[in-house]
């Protein structure tokens, strides 16, 4: 029984994470996360402007 | 990232697409008053504005405005808070000149087919009726209220605790580019041939135009938020109720990420140079 509860949880864990990322985070974004946090790729930042000076 | 309205970028920093951007000062305060998690970390230039009327206009200093409509790029604008202030000083009500909020890029035609006496605006707007002889500067702000401040770097505060280096690098660049800029007439030609077709779309000769006649037209060092500056700017702004509150500078202000100009400069040899269709450098 506990057992079973334990494959349970640890399966709905799983399961929400993906949605998670699925439907929150993005894919790309998460591979990209970690690269970045892995050192392997240099963190980015989009800087908006006006054409007005 | 480019943007053609302000609404759009407000809703770009909420959603996170952008990390910061270069926003009007006044509504770089409202966005902090409304609750939006921003800081103001460096200024875009200093100066870099005019107030411009038609070419034969018999227009000829501040009070000859009154009873005129003149454009402003948004009531949000450091220019909207300067015309007030230009009131005040020469004793005007605040309703004796018709403010009209315009897209700044339409500034110049409005001027041209008459629909207005005159515009206030961010360059190269400004020069451009000038460069196109139909329009003439009343005023330079350096000239009016020295080291104007009209576009400000806002960044998110969430950046600000997580990736300071990032911003860090951000801030030193644009100190740097302004440093580079300010100490060479020719580099700032250069800068305009890069710009027009980059950035601006507009001809390099209008922006070799903005940057040289006169040098001191737009500066681009002096760039670190000051609190005197920002807390004439925010009082005004309230008085005209373009503020729904009064904002604090350490409300919407950081200036960590300042360091002396001395200590910046570019590695030139180390800059990544434009490569051509086969690659070479």
């Amino acid at each position: 029984m506990k057992r079973r509860v334990l494959i349970g949880a640890i399966f709905w864990t799983l399961l929400i994470s993906l949605a998670h990322v699925q439907l929150n985070v993005g894919w790309r974004e998460l591979w990209k996360s970690l690269r970045v946090m892995s050192g392997s790729e240099r963190a980015e930042m989009i800087v908006g402007f006006l054409p007005v000076t | 990232m480019k943007f053609t309205d302000w609404p759009t970028v407000k809703e770009a920093l909420i959603s996170k697409d952008i990390g910061g951007v270069f926003i009007l000062a006044p509504m770089a305060m409202q966005l902090v008053a409304d609750g939006v998690p921003i800081r103001v970390v460096y200024l875009g230039h200093r100066d870099g504005t005019a107030i411009v009327v038609g070419v034969d206009s018999d227009i000829r200093d501040f009070r000859d405005l009154r009873g005129k409509t003149v454009a402003i790029p948004s009531r949000y604008a450091n220019q909207n808070v300067l015309m007030h202030r230009m009131m005040k000083k020469w004793g005007m009500p605040y309703d004796s000149i018709d403010l009209r909020e315009l897209p700044p890029p339409e500034h110049p035609t409005a001027l041209r087919s008459k629909s207005i006496d005159a515009y206030i605006v961010g360059e190269p707007f400004a020069a451009m009726a000038e460069v196109g002889g139909f329009g003439r500067v009343l005023y330079h702000t350096k000239d009016i209220w020295p080291e104007f401040i009209s576009c400000v770097l806002v960044v998110r505060v969430d950046l600000i605790e997580d990736s300071p280096e990032l911003i860090q690098e951000l801030v030193d660049g644009i100190a740097k580019s302004g440093k580079w800029l300010d100490e060479d007439i020719a580099h700032r030609m250069d800068a305009a041939e890069i710009t027009a077709e980059h950035y601006y779309f507009q001809p390099p000769e209008l922006l070799k135009y903005v940057l040289s006649k006169p040098a001191d037209r737009v500066k681009y060092t002096n760039l670190a938020p000051l609190r005197p500056d920002f807390d004439e700017i925010m009082e005004l702004a309230f008085e005209i109720g373009v503020l729904s509150r009064r904002v604090a500078f350490s409300e919407y202000a950081d200036d960590s990420f300042i360091r002396p100009l001395e200590d910046l400069d570019w590695e030139m040899e180390r800059l990544a140079r434009p490569t051509d269709e086969d690659g070479r450098k």
